[in-house]
């Protein structure tokens, strides 16, 4: 064993942990969850809830398990009779001021208030006082604070401070009175700010965009990947009714640890359009799949494609369309629009790039051709091959030359010269990966049904393939995927399988990849 | 608030002031350490501490302007909204109540024309609010108005009280 390492009992389990670990975070390898609330993984430890008392042996006093470090031989006692009276005398201070409207409560079902009282509190409440009220505030960006709620954990306040390194809040008056305060002059519309709202372990501070629009617990949930940049943030999608209610993020040591901007945070309005093309177009009219891509197979023929790829498809849809520009002599181009990048400075090579789409790093390793103007070099009678609604905005009068336009895309093509448009799902309507800035390969898994005849990008663009007669058949986006393991070298090695939900890095990737 | 926020703020740490802090500042070994005897200089200058001053004292002491609200907000002796010239404090603690103290705080508006605890008199000039133990238990009931005690004061010494203010 090596010499840094700390072997102690915990709830008589053994556990051997690195010196150094709080007793809290090796309780957790032992699977034994220490109640907590200012603690928090991704932040400083401040040790002001006192949740997480827990008895050692051979120490006077309990000990908070967030702040005590493990030692050799210990022996703690998470569920000692001591213990247990200590959290239940923490939890009913904590719920004094606590209003107790859980029924109207956002955080309800996802409050850890609720779980531990339900778990280790009193049944009743000795205090006959009236109890503390003040209204609501806004803080700006996404955050409504309300007050009353508030257990001042402060995970808020060091968010704020130590990660987002923009001080705007803080703890403010004293004693029965005291609660978080904006600074003056701030509030909390900084790019990553809605974060504090994911920390908040209480009804305190509650997204403005998610009030009383849904219960914890009617929501799906789903693993996914945000498209908002080429950061790739691991995300949760929150669906309720086949709508996505929310983005949270969720959790990837390797890519955004506990977080996600706020940009990408609210990029799933875009998921719930209405105006969506359900079934295949040819020359304006309605069509079956088999109809579609035998138009789409007949406009191809001997005729030379201008294939324009969205870098927000997944890696298994831009493979195959590499595979179709190949097919067809062309090369693959592609636009990738640009922001401001906004870092998260507490987290290293954490941010909002500038790169506004989730997959460019794989149109580069498959050596498409990035470039400004998607059409230049088009000439007449090139048939247009576009994947993923990159015609959104291009005047008709752009593509009035062309041989024919296939617009494969999630929306009604915006120009009528489309002479085949094939519907494709969005990101959370289908399985696949992409691969972030650092070469990272994440998988995505569909969270909602596809409207109307709309299929899996993947599956489409195999069909066209084998429509133009090449042998493309696959039944599973994993089944894609192994294809492209085969086929480019950058993705060797990598099975759909291995990449689990934490991704794994592609062949060759940038020094510093993580 | 707005009220009082129309004018454009005036730095306070200039001049006498400044080398007043810069004096304060040798007392101590780190800057943050300077906090309260600077917010003392603030609310001498200007009688309250506004939220423009919190964001200077910030700046003086490389603080940050929520830090200093946090402190300012802590202490119940920082003002955090304008008084009146003369800040009177009455204790309203045990022993000073069963001494009538609630009846020289019921003089004490009625004379300054205060009216409401907290409340500042129209002529700008009085604040009367009850305090906790001003430890003057045996001399009861103590007044604290600004920094000088008057001690046992009973209800019908407030106006002569008031007529020696100057």
């Amino acid at each position: 064993m090596a010499e840094n390492t700390v072997n102690l009992t915990i709830e008589g389990r053994p556990v051997s942990v690195p010196a150094g670990t709080s007793i809290l975070e090796a309780a957790k390898t032992a699977g034994v969850l220490i109640p907590h609330y200012c603690y928090h993984s991704g932040l400083p430890v401040a040790g002001v809830c006192r949740m997480c008392l827990v008895e050692v042996e051979k120490m006077p006093k309990l000990a908070p398990a967030c702040a005590t470090t493990v030692g050799e031989g210990q022996v703690v006692h998470v569920y000692s009779e001591k213990a247990l009276e200590a959290r239940k005398g923490v939890l009913e201070f904590l719920l004094i001021n606590h209003p107790l409207d859980c029924p109207i409560c956002d955080q309800s079902g996802e409050c850890e208030l609720q779980d531990y009282t339900f778990a280790e509190g009193r049944a009743d409440s000795r205090y006959r006082e009236p109890k503390r009220f003040d209204p609501a505030e806004d803080f700006g960006g996404d955050v409504l604070y309300v007050k009353n709620r508030c257990i001042l954990c402060t995970r808020c306040v060091r968010f704020m401070d130590d990660v987002h390194e923009t001080t705007a809040l803080a703890v403010v008056e004293r004693g029965d009175r005291a609660f978080i305060g904006k600074a003056p002059d701030a509030d909390l519309t900084q790019p990553w700010a809605a974060n504090v709202v994911d920390l908040c372990p209480v009804g305190a501070l509650l997204s403005k965009d998610f009030l009383n629009k849904a219960r914890a617990w009617e929501l799906d949930r789903t693993a996914s990947v945000c498209t908002g940049c080429s950061q790739g943030c691991n995300i949760t999608v929150e669906m309720r009714d086949n709508a996505v209610m929310r983005f949270k993020p969720r959790a990837n040591e390797h890519v955004n640890k506990f977080f996600m901007c706020d940009a990408g945070r609210f990029s799933y309005r875009d998921l719930n359009r209405a105006d969506r093309l359900e079934h295949p177009l040819v020359a304006g009219m309605a069509a079956d799949w088999e109809t579609a891509l035998a138009a789409a197979a007949k406009a191809l023929q001997g005729r030379k494609a201008h294939v324009v790829a969205s870098p927000s498809l997944s890696n298994e849809a831009l493979y195959l369309l590499k595979k179709l520009a190949a097919k067809t002599g062309a090369t693959v181009r592609y636009h990738v629009a640009q922001g401001p990048e906004a870092p998260l400075p507490g987290v290293d090579d954490l941010a909002l790039r500038a790169d506004r789409a989730a997959n460019a790093t794989a149109c580069e390793l498959f050596g498409f051709t990035r470039t400004d103007d998607v059409l230049a070099g088009l000439n007449a009678g090139d048939v247009v091959i576009a994947a993923g609604d990159v015609l959104e905005g291009l005047g008709a009068d752009a593509l009035a030359k062309v041989g024919a336009v296939i617009a494969i895309g999630t929306l009604r093509p915006t120009t009528t010269v489309a002479t085949v448009a094939l519907p494709i799902a969005t990101v959370v309507e289908e399985e696949g990966t992409f691969t972030n800035l650092r070469g990272r390969v994440q998988r995505f898994l569909q969270a909602k049904q596809a409207p109307g005849l709309a299929r899996p990008s993947w599956y489409v663009l195999a069909d066209l393939l084998a429509s133009l007669g090449e042998k493309a058949g696959f039944h599973t986006a994993s089944e894609a995927f192994d294809a492209l393991a085969v086929g480019e070298a950058p993705f060797a090695g990598l099975s759909y399988g291995a990449l689990a939900l934490s991704g794994a890095v592609v062949q060759g990737a940038a020094a510093g990849a993580k | 608030m707005s009220a009082h926020t129309h004018a454009p703020y005036e730095p306070v740490f200039v001049g006498a002031r400044k080398q007043e802090l810069d004096d304060v500042l040798k007392r101590y070994p780190t800057k943050m350490a300077a906090l309260l005897p600077a917010l003392w200089i603030v609310q001498e200058a200007r009688g309250w501490i506004c939220e423009q001053a919190m964001t200077e004292v910030a700046a003086q002491l490389d603080l940050t302007a929520a830090y200093v609200k946090g402190v300012v907000s802590f202490y119940t002796m920082y003002h955090q909204h304008p008084v009146g010239k003369h800040f009177i404090q009455v204790c309203t603690t045990s022993p000073c109540l069963c001494a009538g103290a609630d009846k020289v705080v019921d003089a004490f508006l009625e004379h300054t024309g205060c009216k409401e605890l907290g409340v500042t008199s129209a002529d700008g000039k009085y604040t009367v609010i009850e305090v906790e133990c001003l430890g003057a238990c045996g001399f009861a009931t103590p007044v604290q108005i600004n920094l000088d005690y008057v001690e046992n004061v009973t209800a019908d010494k407030v106006p002569q009280i008031l007529a020696g203010l100057k």
